[in-house]
């Protein structure tokens, strides 16, 4: 038998992945673009249900932590169903909560049809068009990640006019029934992404030769364990199940071992820390250009300049990413970012006049893409695409929290001593902070990766260190804890090798 | 003709105005050259108002002028304030006494301000506000800074203009007032007739003011179908990938099923071959 007989496919990096991130393109423009683009018919709903600015406001924020918080019911749904159906029945149920909204008698009402429903659905679109990048890409994947995550301003930018020319000509009724059925091309997005059997290899290019020729062999072991259920159960699962406990089965529907992951731990931990400061700015840029004397035209074009540089940077970045030099440290990249994201909101307050709120939107601009580029395929980078389908879970539930107090606490700032610098300052400091914290804890993680990987080569040489296939795979949830992704590789090479003399 | 002069106002200090407010105006002559000097002065209640026009010092000392103040064609007599600069006292208690006052100096060139006096503009909307058939609409006027005396709603029935009398047909319109600079006119229950042009009119002690709005009345029909056809497009575009998806799997299939196939006589050769060398060892 041929040698290759125990491995599978890696992913395509190419051909109909390339459909798949348009698709994603899609899926997370409208998910990232639309809570932001329905803020134009707000002072109209305000003036026909005779509510507060607050009380509106409030649809914004039922819809974002929606969208957020729902994400580890999305990864679970992900974990079962895989992509596709989810985000199907994500976009119709988008459709449905928009249509409903149309015909809302009460501001209450429009909490649930905006805010739950519509939020529910872009969740249930976000998370699983990332997920499904990491599938179909490995090689190409930061590219891939950059070209899908700049849906988000380029969507915006068409999603603002659109709603303005929706709202003259049809009124906010007319138009959140419009939007609806535009809400429901996030089916099509869905329809493009064709399940893929196999997951790719959880490798990260290291420091090591081990890690470079693992990149070639695109093995996995763990697409037969974990990937999507339409693959045949190997022999084994039925041993394996009978043997599961509570906690086993629970982590294959939303893996909690992920807490033991030093990685995930880390991004975690500096991710939920930089959200405190990354939305404030947006929010309040245009209303700080009108306090300092801007009219309302140019601070509105301050914006569509940020949204332009983001459109731009974000591929850019993902090609940056990807390139050799940067790969095997887009950790450092993504802290980079994050702390000359800071940089630019600490050196706000010295912007004086609208030229320097223009040369601050073109940087901010290009930071804030950076960042977002990253993301998703740092989380990836770290804990590997099988498991990134719990992680983008249980990370954008965390997140969820900071997201939302983020501009409050922005606002609460600038209203208690009147000035927008405070803000600016706290933006900025969180967020360096957050850059050197994930730049210190990923040089430690490197190392102890790299040390652990001497420690399993030392193994790996010692003959008695063989162990049955079964007795390796139970021992897998345990072991990718402490281990990183890049070990992973070797572990499928000893087991190529163990099925070579066991099998046939 | 009349004379507004201070003699009135020495006479309005006699009686009781203490709730009369007094402003001063000024205009700085010449201001930018090849323009005129244009201001507007908002007044919503009996006031004493002095509008004075100075001229800068550079050209004071060059020439002499020769002041004067009119309201239309009538000239009103001026105080000279100081040595360059000249104002008029004037009581307005009623709409009759707003419009537009003017100050000219004569000398080698003319140069002349003038003052709007107006009562305060309400704000209405420039944008129609679209609404549905059987669905309401609010209809918001404001007015900045002044505080009317009471606001009267129009609406516009061919070219007459019609008062809008909430208490008659009161399941109809509500006309609310949210707080005394703002009024709202909710209609109910829209129909076709609905649509057109509203005023809403503002009383102040010197006069009216009026603000324009629009109100279109669409039937449900009209954003259905970009609905419908928006729908349409993404069962469309759904069918067609899945379609594609159906096709190309049948080709995978086609292609393997041959490849197999080739296989397959590939093993029966070689088996074959093997068989008549073994039988041919065999032989030997």
């Amino acid at each position: 038998p041929p040698a290759n007989v125990g491995r599978a496919p890696g992913p395509p990096d190419g051909g109909w992945g390339w459909v798949v991130v348009v698709g994603a393109f899609i899926s997370i423009g409208f998910a990232y673009a639309f809570p932001k683009g329905i803020a134009i018919f707000f002072k109209e709903i305000q003036d026909f249900f005779g509510t507060s600015y607050g009380e509106i406001a409030w649809v914004s924020s039922i819809m974002l932590a929606t969208t957020y918080g729902a994400g580890p019911i999305s990864s679970i749904l992900v974990n079962r169903y895989g992509s596709r159906p989810v985000v199907i029945f994500g976009g119709l149920l988008c459709g449905i909560g928009m249509v409903s909204a149309a015909f809302c008698t009460s501001i209450l009402q429009l909490y649930i049809c905006v805010g739950f429903i519509t939020g529910f659905g872009l969740a249930l679109n976000l998370q699983p068009s990332v997920i499904i990048i990491g599938k179909y890409f490995l090689k190409r994947r930061p590219i891939a990640n950059g070209l899908a995550m700049a849906g988000s301003p380029v969507m915006l930018c068409t999603l603002a006019p659109l709603n303005q020319f929706l709202f003259d000509n049809f009124g906010w009724r007319g138009s959140f029934l419009i939007l609806g059925a535009i809400l429901l091309n996030c089916c099509v997005a869905g329809a493009l992404f064709r399940p893929i059997r196999a997951a790719p290899a959880s490798v990260k290019p290291q420091v090591t030769e081990e890690g470079k020729d693992a990149l070639k062999e695109e093995v996995t072991e763990e697409a037969m364990e974990m990937s999507s259920p339409t693959n045949v159960p190997m022999a084994n699962k039925t041993e394996e199940e009978g043997g599961k406990d509570c906690c086993e089965k629970i982590n294959q529907y939303l893996d909690f071992s992920l807490f033991k992951h030093r990685g995930f731990l880390i991004y975690l931990i500096g991710n939920v820390l930089m959200f405190l400061g990354f939305f404030a700015p947006i929010v309040f840029l245009a209303p700080y250009a009108k306090h300092i004397g801007i009219d309302e035209y140019s601070a509105a074009f301050l914006l569509s300049i940020l949204a332009i540089v983001d459109m731009i940077a974000r591929p850019t970045t993902g090609i940056i990413a990807n390139s050799k030099w940067v790969r095997p440290r887009i950790q450092y990249f993504f802290s980079f970012s994050i702390a000359f994201n800071g940089t630019c909101h600490l050196l706000c307050p010295l912007a004086s006049g609208y030229t320097g709120l223009v040369v601050y939107s073109i940087f901010f601009g290009l930071a804030f893409g950076m960042v977002c580029a990253m993301l998703f395929e740092t989380l990836m980078d770290l804990v590997g695409a099988a498991r990134f389908t719990s992680a983008v879970g249980l990370v954008t539930i965390a997140e969820c929290c900071t997201i939302l107090l983020g501009p409050p606490i922005g606002g609460t700032l600038i209203d208690t001593f009147g000035d927008y610098k405070y803000m600016f300052i706290k933006c900025g400091a969180v967020m360096v902070l957050a850059g050197s914290f994930l730049f210190i804890m990923n040089y430690y993680n490197y190392r102890m990766l790299a040390k652990e990987e001497k420690e399993r080569k030392a193994k790996e040489e010692d003959p008695k260190s063989v162990r049955t296939e079964n007795e390796g795979r139970n021992n897998w949830n345990k072991e990718t804890a402490q281990d990183g992704p890049e070990l992973e590789p070797l572990r499928e090479e000893q087991e190529g090798l163990k099925k070579e003399v066991n099998g046939t | 003709g009349p004379d507004l002069t201070t003699q009135e106002f020495k006479q309005a200090t006699k009686e009781n105005m203490s709730n009369v407010t007094f402003v001063e105006y000024e205009v700085l002559l010449p201001g930018v050259p090849g323009t005129s000097m244009e201001k507007n002065i908002t007044l919503d209640s009996a006031t004493i108002i002095e509008l004075s026009c100075r001229l800068d010092n550079k050209y004071s000392r060059l020439k002499r002028f020769q002041v004067t103040w009119k309201r239309g064609n009538e000239t009103i007599r001026h105080i000279d304030k100081t040595e360059n600069s000249w104002s008029i006292q004037l009581k307005i208690l009623d709409s009759s006494k707003l419009g537009s006052y003017s100050c000219t100096l004569k000398g080698e060139e003319e140069i002349s301000a003038v003052f709007y006096l107006q009562v305060p503009k309400i704000e209405g909307k420039e944008k129609p506000i679209v609404s549905y058939e059987g669905d309401s609409a609010i209809m918001i006027c404001k007015s900045f800074g002044y505080t009317p005396i009471a606001w009267t709603w129009y609406m516009m029935n061919g070219s007459e203009q019609i008062a809008i009398n909430d208490s008659l047909l009161a399941d109809k319109y509500v006309i609310n007032s949210v707080s005394a600079n703002v009024t709202h006119l909710k209609i109910l229950k829209l129909t076709k007739e609905d649509d057109g042009v509203y005023w809403c009119e503002a009383a102040f002690e010197l006069g009216r003011s009026k603000g324009n709005l629009k109100l279109k009345v669409l039937s449900l029909m009209v954003p259905l179908k970009p609905f419908l056809a928006i729908v349409a497009e993404v069962v469309i575009l759904v069918t067609i990938v899945f379609l594609y998806e159906m096709y190309s799997k049948k080709k995978e299939k086609c292609a393997e099923d041959e490849k197999e196939f080739d296989q397959a006589e590939q093993l029966k050769s070689e088996e074959s071959n093997g068989l008549e060398n073994s039988s041919a060892r065999n032989r030997k």
